[in-house]
């Protein structure tokens, strides 16, 4: 059997509704993942009450629980409880709490290298510690941990392909589905395996143009 | 009778650990004058400084500033009266992802409510007071430490306080930069600005103080005019380290 480059031009179409649906969930997640990563930070180093501790608790538990097992808590565990989401959402919802856990750790080591002077001028310039971690301390966390954010969310586009286990029509499940029929297994994983390379190196690229924008203070 | 003082600190009392690194200092600052403070590395004067505006917490005491009491032991008061009392560091601490305007209008427009074309106005006016209006739109890394120690000033001008507190401003400067940031400050206090300021100048201390104020492991030894304090100190402490830093100065411009 060779490699048939007239089957892959069939299943074109299906694969781009794939694609669609990856660039959705994962931009998506990868938005709100650094969002609960700045707010999560702010919680641990303004040291908010109870909700300090609760974001240690989270962190921790999503760092040494598989994300499969993350993924049916969500899609099978919560309706259970009551929440009922659709598959997209359940998607987005289980990789923005997985990638939530890592971008908290990588803001936070950003903030590390925001210094005790800054702070006290914001406070002596009559700042609450809150406008403080807003205006200078998270812009200046994210400059310096952007490159270790986008690593987190690379893994987040890599691992939108465990959607297909809760049947998320996303570019995985349209490949595996098509080998079920077809039995092209490699021109369906060599395609698809190109498809993620470009989508990651696509992010990796806007990535750098925000770095160098972010630093543009630093450069003389 | 005269009016209350601007600040007006008694019985300010701070312990570190088993350090206490203040005992019951009592200062008062008027309005429009100049407060110099001195003494050896240690000995309290900046957790004194800090105490004025809350960065360091005093254990015990109280503060008034303007008359009205400070509740020390709440942030929120710390954070309402430190509009009113502006800090100048030895390190500048400019915010180094904002340009040198957006340095002095940030706080200015979320904490006064400033709207951002009127708080640009006057920022570029007081940059225009220190030489430095053709560096607004720069970025602090491309300023020399005397630039940046300038635009930390007219920062903490920008928010129109009531008293401005300097640790040591000029100590972290190259001495051909010290006089322009001196300079500055001697303008301020000609116009009246109510200033407590902690440095090893002592010519600016002799030009400029109304009180110079010499501190010693935690308490306030002596305090005079600089004329009576400089030439004829009271205490033997007070001697000793007049005669070291003079000294000490004398090795310097050697
Ligand atoms: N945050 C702190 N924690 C512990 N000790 C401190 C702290 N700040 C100051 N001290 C101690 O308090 C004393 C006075 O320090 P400081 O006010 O900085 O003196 P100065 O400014 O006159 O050099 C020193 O012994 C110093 O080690
Ligand atoms: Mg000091």
């Amino acid at each position: 059997m060779e490699f048939d480059v007239a089957y892959l031009n069939a299943q074109w179409p299906a694969l781009m509704r794939g694609l669609w649906l990856t660039v959705q969930v994962s931009a998506l997640s990868i938005v709100l993942s650094i969002l609960v990563g700045v707010l999560g930070a702010a919680a641990r180093v303004l040291q908010v009450p109870v909700l300090g501790k609760l974001v240690v608790g989270y962190v921790e538990f999503i760092r040494n629980t598989p994300l499969l097992a993350q993924l049916f808590f969500i899609f099978y565990g919560l309706p259970g409880l009551g929440l009922r989401l659709s598959l997209f959402w359940s998607g987005v919802l289980c990789l923005t709490v997985w990638a939530g856990a890592y971008q908290i750790e990588n803001v936070r080591g950003g903030l590390e290298t925001v210094g005790k002077g800054l702070r006290e001028a914001a406070f002596s310039l009559g700042l609450s510690p809150w406008r403080f971690f807003r205006l200078v301390a998270a812009p200046m966390a994210i400059r310096v941990g952007l490159p270790s954010m986008l690593n987190t969310s690379i893994s987040l586009l890599k691992n939108s392909s465990y959607l297909q286990a809760i049947g998320l029509a996303e570019l995985t499940y349209v490949a595996i589905d098509r080998i079920s029929m077809d039995f092209r297994t490699i021109e369906m994983f060599a395609a698809i395996c190109v498809i993620y390379l470009l989508l990651v190196l696509t992010l990796s690229f806007f990535a750098s143009r925000l770095e160098y924008r972010l630093n543009a203070p630093f450069r003389l | 009778m005269s009016a209350s003082p601007l600040i007006s600190l008694r019985g300010i009392a701070k312990r570190f650990g088993a350090h206490q690194a203040l005992h019951g200092i009592d200062l008062d600052v008027e309005a429009g004058s100049v407060v110099v403070l001195i003494g050896p590395s240690g000995s309290g004067k900046s957790t004194l400084i800090r105490c004025i505006n809350g960065l360091v917490r005093p254990d015990e005491g109280t503060l008034h500033i303007a008359g009205s009491p400070v509740d020390i032991h709440h942030e929120r008061a710390w954070q309402q009266m430190r509009t009113e009392v502006g800090m100048v560091f030895q390190d500048y601490a400019l915010f180094p992802h904002l340009t040198v305007l957006r340095n002095m209008t940030i706080t200015p427009e979320r904490r006064r409510g400033v709207p951002r074309a009127k708080a640009e106005e006057e920022a570029r006016a007081l940059l225009t007071r220190v030489g430095l209006a053709h560096k607004a739109q720069d970025y602090p890394s491309a300023l020399s430490g005397g630039q940046q120690q300038r635009v930390a000033i007219v920062r903490a001008l920008a928010m129109r306080p009531k008293a401005i507190l300097f640790d040591e401003p000029t100590s972290a400067l190259d001495p051909e930069t010290i006089g322009s940031v001196l300079d500055v400050m001697k303008d301020l206090a000609r116009e009246g600005t109510t200033m407590v300021v902690v440095t090893h100048e002592m010519g600016f201390a002799r030009e400029v103080a109304d009180r110079v104020v010499f501190m010693a492991e935690g308490r306030i030894v002596e305090e005079a005019p600089p004329g009576a304090f400089f030439d004829a100190p009271r205490h033997e402490r007070t001697r000793a380290f007049l005669s070291s830093i003079r000294s000490f100065g004398e090795a310097a411009h050697a």
